[in-house]
């Protein structure tokens, strides 16, 4: 399981940072970011406030350029792509917020969500029905408008729109902000049944407890470099993530 | 006597529908008010006079062949004029929009004279239906403004160029994300707004003698209905058009025409207090 541990992992990697630095207008947010995603893991990135994550997460989805740096899906080089070509490569994203078209309804949502890539990555009828099996709060609702969805809805929804592409890797951005105690859980839950099919995800959370429990390997991210990289287990027995996180 | 300001209401409500409409798509897609609407207007109808007048073609193929020559110009317009301020302010775009008006109406009165001008229209006596008097320009107002509309309801909801729209319009930056190429919805909102509004022109030069001014007889009215049916919403914009095209007609019993278009003001004014966010604006979902 470990990366950087004794144990050398057979499985492969899909995603994966070397040097990676990004910023906005002035300095570096994030420098010299190397990460290796493992097929089929659940990758989380944890850290206090202002520590680069969001940054960190946009530039895997091609929303901010990586200054320095190369990204990897699979074997290809994806630092150069647009975020509808990287979606189209096979790594969705689900924004933090401002995730679904308020105006459109839940069906238009899910629509939309593949229909302007390219032909051969669109949805398929049974990419949608798989989708719609697994995300019943939502198949419900389809001539709903979206902005009428409660806002655990509404991640589903945005959640169930990345699924539509059919991904191997999933970015999520802070999946259980701004969530009701009970829906969190359940956020954290269809995050674990996705993974179970198969798909990797890379999530951010500020939810350390609930995002430990359902993580293969966490990245503590500090001031914008890696404090640590290292399983939930060994970061809860063997750290003090308080000290880590005031570096 | 009420029925037939009725009527008529109903119909100048269809004329200010096209250029309503118009207006709310380029804010919904531009986020700017758009100025130039009445010039835009004013052009339609001068396109379809040179094609009616100079190469005698009839009205309605000349109304067809001018909105779609237009429909081009404005997409021309767009490139030349807002493409390079495209992440300005919405006042900015606003103030270039004036500066288009201008530009326009100029034109028109170097080409075609300040005088009044009016299509060669067949003259035909109004119809008696139930004692209501109905001419036939209203007839063909009504039958090619809900004819456009159907289509433009068709296009919005029911095309991926029209789920575009409405994404584009809802939320830019995850329709960016979504693979929407913003600068193609732009054009085609382009093409339909310069299509419906020369088509707007057209009819009001039927309605009216055709001078460099049309375009600003309407810009009043056509900015209330936008603003009644909350500003980017195209329903709303047509039942906006609608509302003021009777309410201002039916003033016309209490208070001398010409001041018809301070009803439109006063429409603004009160809802700008009581219902800033447009008739149906509740409708639309903000976050």
């Amino acid at each position: 399981m470990n990366i950087h541990g004794s144990v050398v992992s057979a499985r492969e990697i899909v995603l994966s940072t070397e040097g990676v630095a990004a910023g906005y207008d002035g300095d570096d947010i994030i420098s010299d970011i190397s990460v290796a995603v493992e097929q089929g893991s659940i990758f989380t990135v944890i850290g206090p406030n202002g520590s680069g994550k969001s940054t960190f997460i946009k530039v895997l989805a091609g929303l901010l350029p990586a200054r320095t740096g190369e990204i990897h899906l699979g074997a290809m080089s994806i630092a150069r792509l647009s975020a509808p070509q990287r979606v189209a490569a096979g790594l969705a994203y689900v924004p933090q917020e401002f995730n679904v078209f308020a105006n459109l309804t839940v069906g238009e949502n899910l629509r939309v969500s593949t229909e302007f890539l390219e032909r051969k990555r669109r949805a398929s009828a049974e990419q949608r029905e798989r989708v719609l099996a697994m995300f019943p709060e939502v198949a419900g609702r389809l001539g709903l408008r979206a902005g009428y969805l409660s806002g655990g809805q509404r991640q589903m929804l945005a959640f169930a729109c990345a699924m539509m592409a059919a991904p191997t890797v999933l970015l999520l951005d802070e999946p259980s902000a701004g969530l009701s105690p009970k829906f969190v859980a359940e956020i954290f839950d269809k995050v674990k049944s996705v993974n179970a099919l198969g798909v990797t995800v890379v999530m951010i959370e500020q939810n350390v407890k609930e995002a430990l429990r359902i993580a293969d390997i966490a990245l503590v991210l500090v001031n914008g470099a890696t404090r640590l990289l290292a399983t939930p287990d060994d970061i809860l027995t063997k750290h003090d993530l308080h000290k880590l996180y005031l570096g | 006597m009420t029925a037939q300001v009725v009527l008529n209401g109903l119909v100048t409500g269809m004329v200010v529908a096209l250029p309503a409409v118009a207006l709310t798509l380029i804010y919904g897609i531009l986020k700017f008010p758009n100025f130039a609407i009445g010039a835009m207007l004013t052009v339609g109808a001068y396109l379809a006079l040179a094609l009616n007048v100079y190469l005698s073609l009839p009205v309605l193929y000349a109304a067809a062949i001018g909105a779609a020559v237009f429909s081009v110009v404005a997409v021309g317009i767009d490139q030349a004029v807002f493409r390079p301020l495209r992440e300005r302010s919405a006042i900015t775009l606003l103030v270039a929009s004036m500066g288009v008006s201008f530009v326009l109406e100029n034109i028109v009165r170097f080409i075609f004279g300040n005088g009044a001008r009016s299509f060669e229209l067949p003259l035909a006596r109004p119809k008696l239906v139930f004692g209501l008097r109905i001419n036939n320009e209203q007839v063909v107002t009504a039958v090619a403004v809900i004819a456009a509309m159907a289509v433009v309801y068709v296009v919005l909801c029911h095309t991926p160029l029209g789920r575009a729209m409405r994404a584009v319009s809802d939320n830019p930056a995850l329709a960016a994300a979504r693979g929407i190429d913003r600068e193609r919805i732009v054009r085609w909102t382009w093409v339909i707004a310069g299509f419906l509004t020369a088509a707007a022109g057209v009819l009001a030069g039927m309605d009216r003698a055709i001078d460099p001014l049309i375009g600003w007889n309407y810009i009043v009215t056509v900015f209330a209905a936008s603003i009644l049916g909350g500003l980017g919403n195209p329903v709303g914009a047509v039942l906006g058009a609608l509302t003021v095209g009777v309410v201002e007609e039916t003033s016309t019993l209490l208070i001398p025409p010409n001041y018809r278009q301070v009803i439109s003001f006063c429409a603004i004014a009160l809802l700008l207090l009581l219902r800033p966010q447009g008739l149906l604006g509740a409708q639309r979902i903000k976050k």
